[in-house]
């Protein structure tokens, strides 16, 4: 490292938030001005003197350093005789693929809340249940068309799971499933609860479902332009419910048995399709239009709150980043803006977010960090970012088609 | 001067007659003393003008003697006045004869010339007769006193001047004719002497005779000169006051002016006259004269300064002026107005510059400049042409509208001829001529139905009503009611599209029209036309819907009630073939153009409203404004009219914007764009917007030209439709591809 004497040199001092055992003295070192990432993770990896070397991301000042030390300090302005503080943290690797799970028609919809579990919608009309080894555990049929979304509440210990799903035949259902314990197989067994709830009232496609973390309450965004908010209560099941026998059913499962629950609230005020809902904290929903606008509503009072208006129509909408608050939310341009709605008086997004060719059809934040986010376009690739630069983290260009969903 | 001569020549033969011509010239009474002495002179002369100079020659003779004597005779008859006269001239003469005398002595005695000169200058000056002193000193005394002595008189020093012997006649005479000019010598008795007249005052003496003014030089006529100039005196002539009138207006006065003034009330008098034009005028004359309006009054320019010549101009300049090969190559290279006009050479002597090649080229071409030159000047007003564009805004003001593909349609195999959108704007039909008609969701671009038709796909049409998912196909002889299975309220679709057996038996009177069928594999209500349909198009409420088919020469235009199930033929004939037919988005207006016009039918009174003078060739597709008062026609040679129906049945503007056969033309219900795509393969997207207020015209701006298609077979893009409620344009191509254009 210290061999090119007559480069530049730069007083580096290497901070962390890592456990005690990979901290590196807090004396400066002078690295060469040429050094990236990479070479300040080689640096890091000689001075741990780790047996396994371990990628490294280096943050000054907050951002994550994409260039040579030499490049950042003139973008920045930065005096080349002060000490520069690095700040080293674990690298993202890139994913591994591990299994493709093949589909007869295009994947709409997929979540991943279950560890075990993935579950997705499809175009004909079936959710799967795929199971760690990439096999299907269980496929609900029921939808009339195609399945446009699919929201699965977190599972309450291991024998409830519930699934939300949107469809283009204007319902919404709502399917319990009980994971039998799995110590004695491999694949553990997932049944079907009956009855399946089917939500209906909207009178065109529904685009979007997003259920509280329990999956009691759910809302459904429709092309109908309406949000409407269902609550299923165990309690209120047996009074409004009818019963009803469905005769396509007949040849799958005869004795199966649907339950028609019908609208409590309906949320009016976007102008055209709402593409996207989120329960975000405290009882509010957020949701999105093709109308542009991202509002918020008061669950309690009903009641739109507050009113974004994007420059174009919104396909995707996620909550999350810091305490939860942030907007991402990607639509009919290549750029997934973040809006911050505590920044008041403002419509413009605080991050613009642009290295996809096409629409963006989905994002997701990352359950846990403020900082990721993922993204998926029609042009086929999905990209990580990280709110600290501008470049995204990685780019998964797995699929050939357009990507329709994302999953985290 | 002249009052020298006149003594000079006084003779005692002289003054006699003298006395006879100053009686003969006393009638002019005037004569002074002085003149007298001329008359003297004029008198002798006068004898020889006479003609009788063969007297006075004869006399001649004795002149002296006779003559004289005769003189004295009469003279002492005439009386006092007169010698008083004589006396006088002779005293002149006397000083006179002096003088000569003077000068003989001058010559004989040269020492006494220098005394004898200051008397004769005081002779010769005219001044005063005093101070010449006439040669004999008797005074004015009778010469008869001296008749008897030997001595006429004497002179200044007081000697006697002794009496000179008298030439007897024969000598005086052989004299006189010897010398032609003795008869100008005159006897001057007083002095004793002869005198010879000068030519001057013989031409003096016959002017006196004449009765005219003696001396010539004198102009008796001569200019009035008023020396008096009293202007400058500061007083007047006349120190009488002021009179009155002075101070009050004329009478006179007004009355002439009462009297022009009636004159002029009653029309007697015309003040004004028109001008009368001239009958002739310069016509190749300049009119405005701007020539004569420059600044100083001179109509030329002046020529621009040549810059002076410097080092690179000299025959042998310094290396660093003249450039190396490559620098020469690389002019040949420029182009011909950037090229430089001269390249510095070098030469060691001025000698060996060579004669300048382009002297005779120039020369001719100053030649053709001058023969080519334009006789007048030529009236160049500078505009901007900056100014002269109309002020539009900028396209990036008037967004959103659709600029980049986002999606592609792909599926068709052959060319996509119609594609409507779902009034919701989730779906998308389209209509190919590889016989099927297919259903996309707009998000992602999934093929989501097929159906496969008897025949190419000619013209599709979604039902406006929302919800309802009703398709309308026109293919070949027959329109296609189809249900999408889009909508909620599935009971009435099908209700809709079962066949009525009461209509239905109803129509088979008059069958010639149409007849509905139930399509049962399609699931669909089939209504048979006798001809080819072109288009369908619906009424906003969804229950009429309207088919074209131009080669039925009797229902090229039909319309259909789907509730009833019903045909109507509303026109028995129509002029021209019909190319599109359209209802009017709000009021019962029908739309139809034909090859060159578009006719507006009022529906509900049953008549033509309007007739739309397109100027077109032919009209290949027409688009109404939402709003029902403008509208767009594109035609076959590409040109976009703009109908502003308010204003004119002439196109409010005309778009020359495409090369070729405009296909389809679109406007989008919200927002204010309109389009037109073309065989050219590329979409046009204009801003257009329509005001609500009357007085102002509608703003037509371009703002997009959209590629992407590929041409197939002469055809490029074949339909345009924005999306219905998104500034999105979607485009169907001759490639088989119907992309999506987003903002």
């Amino acid at each position: 490292m210290e061999d090119a004497a007559e480069e530049r040199q730069i007083q580096v001092r290497f901070v962390t938030k890592l456990p005690s055992e990979l901290h590196v003295a807090t004396t400066p070192f002078s690295l060469p001005a040429h050094l990236t990432r990479y070479g300040l993770s080689e640096v890091i990896n000689a001075l741990l003197g780790l047996d396994k070397p371990q990628p490294f991301d280096f943050l000054v000042d907050d951002e994550l350093l994409r260039t040579s030390l030499e490049q950042l300090l003139l973008t920045n302005k930065l005096s080349a005789e002060s000490i520069l503080n690095v700040e080293y943290a674990y690298a993202v690797g890139p994913p591994k693929r591990e299994k493709s799970r093949e589909h007869k028609d295009w994947v709409s919809a997929a979540t991943g809340s279950h560890a075990r579990y993935i579950a997705t919608g499809s175009y004909d009309t079936s959710i799967r249940i795929w199971g760690a080894d990439g096999s299907v555990v269980q496929s609900l049929e029921g939808h009339g068309d195609a399945i446009s979304s699919l929201e699965a509440s977190r599972p309450t210990g291991d024998e409830m799971w519930v699934l939300i799903s949107g469809s283009k035949d204007h319902t919404v259902r709502r399917w319990e499933l009980s994971l039998t314990s799995s110590q004695e197989a491999v694949n553990t067994a997932v049944t079907l609860e009956r009855p399946v709830k089917v939500l209906k009232g909207h009178t065109s496609a529904v685009q979007c479902v997003a259920s509280n973390g329990s999956g009691t309450a759910v809302c459904s965004g429709s092309w109908d332009c309406s949000i409407k908010l269902w609550n299923i209560s165990e309690d209120e099941n047996g009074e409004s419910l009818t019963v009803r026998s469905k005769k396509r059913k007949l040849d799958a499962s005869a004795e199966a048995q649907e339950l028609e629950v019908g609208t409590s609230i309906t949320l009016e005020g976007h102008t055209q399709c709402v593409s996207a809902v989120s329960w975000g904290q405290r009882d509010s929903i957020v949701s999105a239009s093709w109308d542009q606008s991202i509002r918020s509503w008061d669950v309690e009072t009903n009641i739109n709150t507050e009113t974004l208006i994007g420059p174009k129509a919104l396909h995707c909408l996620s909550v999350g980043g810091d305490n939860m608050a942030l907007f991402a939310a990607g639509g009919a341009d290549p750029i997934l803006r973040i809006w911050d709605p505590r920044m008041p008086g403002t419509n413009t997004p605080i991050f613009q977010l642009s290295s996809h060719k096409a629409w963006i059809t989905a994002c997701k934040w990352h359950r846990h960090s403020r900082r990721h986010i993922l993204s998926a376009s029609h042009d086929g690739s999905v990209k990580l970012w990280d709110l600290r630069s501008k470049i995204p983290l990685q780019t998964i260009d797995a699929h050939k088609g357009k990507s329709d969903c994302t999953i985290k | 001067m002249g009052t020298s001569d006149k003594k000079r020549r006084q003779t005692p033969d002289g003054s006699k007659r003298a006395v006879n011509v100053g009686a003969a010239t006393g009638t002019n009474g005037t004569a002074s003393l002085l003149d007298t002495a001329r008359t003297v002179d004029l008198s002798t002369c006068s004898d020889s003008d006479d003609g009788d100079w063969q007297n006075t020659s004869s006399d001649s003779d004795d002149e002296y003697s006779s003559a004289s004597f005769d003189d004295d005779e009469s003279s002492g008859d005439e009386g006092e006045g007169t010698t008083e006269i004589n006396e006088a001239i002779l005293d002149y003469m006397g000083a006179l004869e002096k003088e000569r005398e003077d000068e003989e002595r001058g010559d004989s005695l040269t020492g006494g010339g220098e005394e004898s000169r200051s008397p004769r200058a005081v002779v010769e000056s005219d001044s005063s007769e005093d101070e010449v002193p006439s040669r004999n000193t008797i005074g004015n005394v009778p010469l008869e006193w001296y008749k008897d002595e030997n001595h006429i008189g004497y002179d200044l020093s007081g000697t006697k001047i002794s009496r000179r012997e008298k030439k007897d006649q024969l000598d005086s005479f052989l004299a006189r004719s010897d010398n032609s000019k003795d008869w100008r010598k005159v006897y001057d008795e007083y002095n004793d002497e002869e005198v010879e007249l000068t030519k001057e005052e013989i031409d003096m003496i016959k002017r006196i005779r004449d009765g005219r003014v003696p001396h010539a030089e004198v102009n008796p006529y001569e200019p009035y000169v008023d020396w008096f100039n009293w202007e400058d005196k500061g007083h007047p002539l006349s120190s009488a006051p002021e009179p009155k009138r002075r101070f009050i207006p004329s009478k006179w006065e007004a009355k002439k002016v009462v009297k022009l003034v009636r004159a002029i009330r009653n029309g007697w008098i015309k003040l004004d006259k028109p001008k009368e034009k001239p009958k002739y005028y310069l016509m190749w004359g300049d009119d405005l004269k701007t020539a004569e309006k420059t600044a100083n009054g001179l109509a030329y320019i002046p020529a621009p300064r040549p810059k002076l010549p410097g080092h690179e101009e000299s025959y042998n300049p310094p290396v660093e002026y003249i450039p190396t090969q490559e620098e020469v190559n690389s002019y040949a290279l420029m182009y011909e107005e950037d090229r430089p006009k001269f390249i510095p050479k070098g030469f060691s002597s001025l000698r060996q510059v060579p004669a300048y090649s382009d002297f005779i080229k120039e020369r001719f071409e100053r030649c053709l400049d001058l023969y080519l030159c334009p006789r007048s000047r030529k009236k160049r007003i500078n505009i901007d042409p900056e100014s002269l564009v109309p002020k539009l805004p900028k396209p990036k003001d008037l967004q959103p509208f659709p600029t980049t593909c986002y999606l592609e349609f792909l599926g068709h195999a052959g060319p996509v001829c119609s594609i409507a959108v779902d009034p919701s704007g989730m779906w998308l039909a389209s209509g190919s001529s590889d016989k099927t008609v297919r259903l996309w969701e707009v998000q992602t671009a999934r093929c989501c139905r097929v159906w496969s038709m008897t025949g190419p796909v000619r013209h599709i049409a979604w039902n406006p009503r929302a919800g309802l998912g009703i398709l309308a196909i026109a293919l070949q002889q027959e329109i296609l009611l189809l249900d999408a299975e889009l909508g909620s309220n599935t009971e009435e679709v099908s209700q809709l599209l079962n066949i009525n057996v009461s209509s239905a038996t109803e129509h088979t009177g008059d069958g010639l029209l149409v007849n509905w069928l139930r399509h049962e594999k399609l699931q669909a209500l089939q209504i048979k036309h006798s001809q080819e349909v072109v288009s369908v198009t619906w009424h906003h409420k969804g229950d009429y819907f309207t088919s074209v088919a131009p080669d039925d020469i009797l229902g090229a235009v039909l319309v259909h009630q789907l509730s009833k199930q019903q045909t109507q033929n509303p026109f028995r004939k129509l002029q021209g073939r019909v190319v599109s037919v359209l209802f009017h988005p709000v009021r019962p207006f029908l739309f139809v153009a034909t090859k060159m016009h578009v006719r507006v039918y009022n529906l509900a009174k049953q008549q033509l409203s309007k007739k739309l003078m397109t100027g077109l060739h032919e009209i290949t597709s027409m688009a109404v404004h939402p709003k029902g008062d403008n509208m767009i026609i594109g035609s076959r040679e590409g040109k976009l009219c703009w109908f502003d129906m308010d204003l004119s049945t002439k196109p409010y503007k005309t778009l020359k914007n495409h090369h070729e056969d405009i296909q389809a033309v679109a406007f989008h219900v919200t927002y204010p764009l309109f389009a037109s795509c073309a065989d050219d393969s590329t979409a046009h997207v204009f801003h257009g917007m329509v005001y609500n207020d009357l007085l102002q015209n509608p703003l037509i701006v371009p703002l997009k030209i959209l590629h992407g298609h590929q041409k197939i077979d002469g055809q490029g893009i074949l339909d345009c439709h924005f999306h219905s409620k998104q500034p999105w344009l979607f485009t169907a191509g001759a490639d088989s591809i119907i992309k999506l254009f987003c903002n």
